[in-house]
């Protein structure tokens, strides 16, 4: 991929993010339209928010488009969505973030992007769960596991050839427990924004009002997030995804960073070897060969051979 | 495309319900449930401060003011009933595997299409993981979770490069030239400066309608230089080529495997793992599909193949209900839909037993010397080969030696394979009694009213084909079968709790990976030491690690290089006398180890073998599962055959 190419993609996709927020936070907007086609608004950001999936999707499609990377999304889709809805099974523990924010932090934000809206994908095609909502939950994983992808790369830590120093771990560890508070607290807010003039509908006194101030209706929206799941899912969703870091992390985040995604080639020529090669089994391929002595003269080669 | 499930629309009610009750939670709540009706709670109104000064919180609740909640959430509710219903009927998964050959959409379809054949993989992971956690100890749910990943991420990695061979993501389509499958000019192989693996100084030509067997020592680089042909090694696992690698007219350097799929066939080591497609009838065709072939000509290339195989009968399996055979077959059938002059294949004996390896070496000689196809195969089996191979590469220090057809190469072996003399011959208390045990697997009867008595310092050999209940006999023994059929050091297993049993039995499993959760061999044996410390008997022996290096002959200094490794990347002989160290940690009366020498090298099976001896001795006993005749006749002093389920010898007529 060319850098212009590459360039073009981060435009698309941050302007798609920038109009996806917007389609979030329709309520806040609403003030700011022409009366008469208020009640447009919802119906319009209904439409766009899944358009702009598809239209993000598309473009990293291309990009993505290699065995390794295909098959990894793949599978760690499955095994988000797998986590996603055995959590359902046990009170609504959402683990899920867990998985998003390390495959974004060792594959990168566009990788963790994909991941949020494939993991979503699955997991409702698995248990039947598609609905106008589903869009609105795909643009908010693929964010939680963009945004891991952005976090800053603590100097070396990034380099897979050898094992990060003990304090850099745990460094790394915190620093990705921090953001999974954030991100866990983060995507109730966003979830609740565009669902809230449903949710309580007219006639209380924490409804969104089309007519009222922008800061009366941002209170209410607030005391309305709090109620409804800031005190109580999202801190269940902020302990569970800060546990499962500590306590699957660093192990997690060896296993990722042994299957690395496929790079430009002039970036490979300069690079170390990665700990493991293993394509089955993890067999090493890195001991050295058990000579038997001095070797023959292979009988094809000009070259005589010497003992290893 | 359309279904009925239930499910959907029991959660759409679920949620539609609850989305009403919350409603008129709200409208309780801040100010909205009063109105007309009955008055049923007169809450007082407490207005907010601040920026929340409009609002006000709870008011006077009547029937009327509920009811109005209630029917102005219903417009909602009804629609996510509707969607309930819809997604009752609709199989939204269908339209996506539609999407999966082509179109905008297609990485993320095929992404789509992996991750649902993968649930079942995961949940046969997730199962293996949990009997590997019993068997160990370890009881910590996210100490199970490492070892579930690790092997979901290594899935993954295997799935890709079977889709790279098969031409996925293909750009451009090279064309081969059949004359000339393999030439090598001076080439080398290595993996940059980072370790002192290579191979140099490689000149080699292959010709069509030949057979070459590349053979060496586990670790060697028979996998790397069979995928430096395939490609794979310098555009998957990212090695470093130097000289020439040309495959059919094409440089290797510069030419990634999707681009050659169209004339190179490679089947990988552990086929399972590369199964890209649910059903035998798509994953043989897969390679054609991808490169946007009509579906009615893929299904008929598919079936005309399978024809030739002999597997047509399998078409419509899905192919994790397949035999290890059958599924070496299955993949061996994939690799040559699209009709290659080069086939690669890796180990393809390592999972099989006699009949099935009978049966792919004569279908691997009869592509060479009928069909005209350039194949070469990685194996350190040499004895099946001696027949149908033309030439042997053998690998040795950094080159490579090509042997003609009547230079079979030796086995390896290193010295003391038969020296030691059998400790159990001076033994003989009964250590272990197994009295009528049966195990029954749904309704089949996998293992049939076993009797066996078993002495201190044992070391018994379990023989007998796939499928004849070994593996089942020795899971009863370590995990519990009826009271009163196997005693142990005069208690009943069945009796004990987990950590009692682990000082009666222990087992090293077939996949020896199932029983890794750390990040480092030292990290792992301190985990094992850490479980130890709360078993009765405490610490009995030496620490974790120093019993690792002893069972590799090494003084623990000497193994620190070992320690500092990631478990994953010990040697496969390496790794099983690590498990076996934990597994011995808890100082068991008996030791069951189930295929020790599976793709192991020569030299690693010696490895194993001292390792089983020194594990053996006065209070404890060894039982083994095998099919490997020859390390079964030098190692045990007694050798059991089973068969259907039964013991076929005399289990107490030892034969040593």
């Amino acid at each position: 991929m060319s850098r212009t190419q590459g360039r073009w993609t981060a435009g698309i996709l941050v302007a798609g993010s920038i109009l996806a927020a917007a389609g979030f936070a329709w309520p806040l907007f609403v003030a700011a339209v022409p009366r008469d086609a208020q009640a447009a608004v919802p119906i319009v950001a209904f439409a766009l928010v899944p358009a702009l999936v598809v239209a993000l999707a598309v473009t990293l499609d291309r990009e993505m488009y290699t065995a390794k990377t295909v098959a990894l999304l793949g599978v760690l889709s499955a095994v988000g969505a797998a986590v996603r809805i055995a959590g359902t099974g046990v009170g609504g523990v959402e683990a899920v973030f867990v998985l998003l924010v390390l495959a974004g932090r060792v594959y990168g934000a566009r990788f963790g992007f994909l991941l949020g809206l494939l993991t979503i994908a699955v997991s409702s095609m698995l248990w039947g769960g598609f609905g106008p909502w589903t869009p609105f939950q795909m643009f908010a994983c693929g964010w939680v596991g963009a945004g891991a992808g952005l976090l800053p790369g603590l100097g070396r830590l990034g380099t897979r050839g050898e094992p990060a120093s003990r304090l850099a771990a745990r460094l790394e560890i915190a620093l990705l427990a921090g953001y999974g508070i954030a991100a866990s607290y983060l995507f109730g807010l966003v979830m609740n924004l565009w669902f809230w003039p449903f949710a309580v509908g007219s006639g209380t006194g924490i409804s969104y009002a089309a007519d009222a101030s922008p800061g009366d209706n941002v209170a209410s929206f607030a005391l309305y997030t709090l109620v409804t799941s800031t005190l109580t899912w999202d801190t269940v969703r902020a302990v569970t995804t800060t546990l499962g870091i500590v306590l699957v992390g660093p192990a997690a985040l060896s296993a990722l960073r042994r299957a690395r995604l496929p790079r430009p080639a002039a970036a490979r020529r300069r690079n170390v070897r990665p700990r493991s090669t293993s394509l089955r089994g993890g067999e090493t391929r890195t001991r050295p060969s058990t000579a038997q002595g001095a070797a023959a003269v292979p009988q094809t080669g000009p070259h005589p051979s010497a003992p290893a | 495309m359309f279904r009925f499930r239930l499910a959907p629309l029991r959660a759409a009610a679920f949620f539609a319900v609850g989305f009403v009750v919350l409603r008129v939670g709200y409208r309780v709540l801040f100010d909205g449930a009063s109105g007309a009706g009955f008055p049923l709670l007169e809450l007082p109104r407490i207005p907010l401060a601040g920026p929340f000064s409009h609002i006000i919180l709870l008011g006077p609740v009547t029937t009327g003011g509920l009811t109005n909640a209630a029917v102005s959430a219903l417009p909602v509710a009804a629609l996510i009933l509707l969607f309930g219903a819809l997604n009752a009927v609709v199989d939204v998964s269908r339209l996506f595997a539609r999407g999966a050959g082509r179109g905008p959409l297609r990485a993320v379809s095929r992404a789509l299409v992996i991750a649902w054949a993968t649930f079942p993989a995961l949940l046969d992971s997730v199962r293996r993981v949990r009997v590997a956690g019993r068997l160990r100890g370890e009881r910590s749910i996210p100490a199970l979770l490492v070892p579930v990943f690790e092997q979901t991420v290594e899935r993954a990695l295997a799935l890709a490069a079977s889709m790279e061979a098969r031409g996925f993501a293909a750009t451009r389509v090279v064309d081969g030239v059949c004359e000339r499958p393999v030439v090598l000019k001076d080439a080398a192989l290595g993996f940059g400066d980072a370790t002192d693996w290579h191979l140099d100084h490689v000149d080699l030509e292959l010709l069509p309608g030949t057979l070459t067997v590349i053979t060496g020592s586990t670790g060697s680089g028979k996998s790397s230089l069979l995928y430096s042909l395939s490609g794979l090694f310098q555009h998957f696992i990212e090695g470093d080529q130097a000289g020439l690698i040309e495959v059919g007219g094409a440089d290797r350097a510069v030419t990634p495997p999707r681009d050659t799929a169209g004339f190179v066939g490679v089947v990988s080591q552990n086929v399972r793992l590369s199964f890209v497609a649910e059903t035998v009838r798509d994953e043989i065709g897969f390679a054609l599909s991808v490169r946007g072939v009509a579906a009615v000509i893929v299904d008929q290339r598919a079936r005309e193949v399978a024809g030739r195989l002999g597997i047509d009968h399998l078409l419509d399996r899905g192919v994790q209900a397949l035999s290890a055979g059958e599924a070496s077959l299955v993949a061996i059938g994939a690799a040559l839909i699209s009709r290659p002059i080069l086939l690669l294949v890796d180990e393809p004996l390592a999972d099989l037993d006699g009949p099935a390896r009978l049966r792919v070496c004569g279908l691997l000689e009869r592509l060479a010397h009928e069909s005209g196809v350039c194949v070469v195969v990685a194996e350190h089996n040499t004895r099946e080969w001696a027949r149908a191979a033309d030439a042997w590469l053998e690998l040795r220090g950094n080159r490579v030696h090509l042997l003609g057809p009547g230079e079979v190469p030796g086995p390896v072996r290193s010295g003391s394979g038969h020296a030691a003399t059998p400790p159990g011959a001076t033994a003989g208390a009964a250590l272990a009694s197994i009295r009528h045990l049966t195990v029954r697997r749904r309704a089949e009867v996998v293992v049939d009213d076993v009797s066996l008595d078993i002495a201190a310092g044992d070391i018994i050999a379990l023989e007998g084909p796939n499928g004849a209940g070994k593996s089942s006999l020795l899971g009863a023994l370590a995990l519990g079968a009826d009271p009163g059929t196997v005693i142990v050091a005069g208690r009943d297993v069945a009796e004990l709790g987990h950590r009692d049993r682990r000082a009666a039995v222990t087992l090293v499993p077939e996949n020896v990976d199932d029983l890794l959760f750390s990040t480092t061999v030292a990290e792992e044996c301190r985990r094992a030491d850490r479980a130890l410390r709360h078993t009765p008997t405490g610490i009995a022996g030496p620490a974790t690690a120093v019993r690792f290096a002893g069972l590799l002959g090494l003084e623990v200094d000497a193994a620190g290089h070992l320690l500092r490794r990631h478990p994953r990347d010990l040697s496969a002989g390496e790794r099983l006398c690590l498990v076996m160290a934990i597994q011995l940690g808890a100082a068991p009366a008996l030791l069951l180890v189930d295929e020790p020498t599976r793709g192991l090298d020569p030299v690693a099976r010696t490895l194993v073998a001292s390792a089983l001896r020194r594990a053996s001795g006065t209070a404890s006993a060894v039982v083994f599962a095998t099919h490997d005749r020859e390390f079964a006749r030098d190692l045990a002093t007694r050798t059991l055959s089973m068969d259907a389920a039964r013991i076929a010898a005399d289990p107490l007529v030892g034969t040593p």
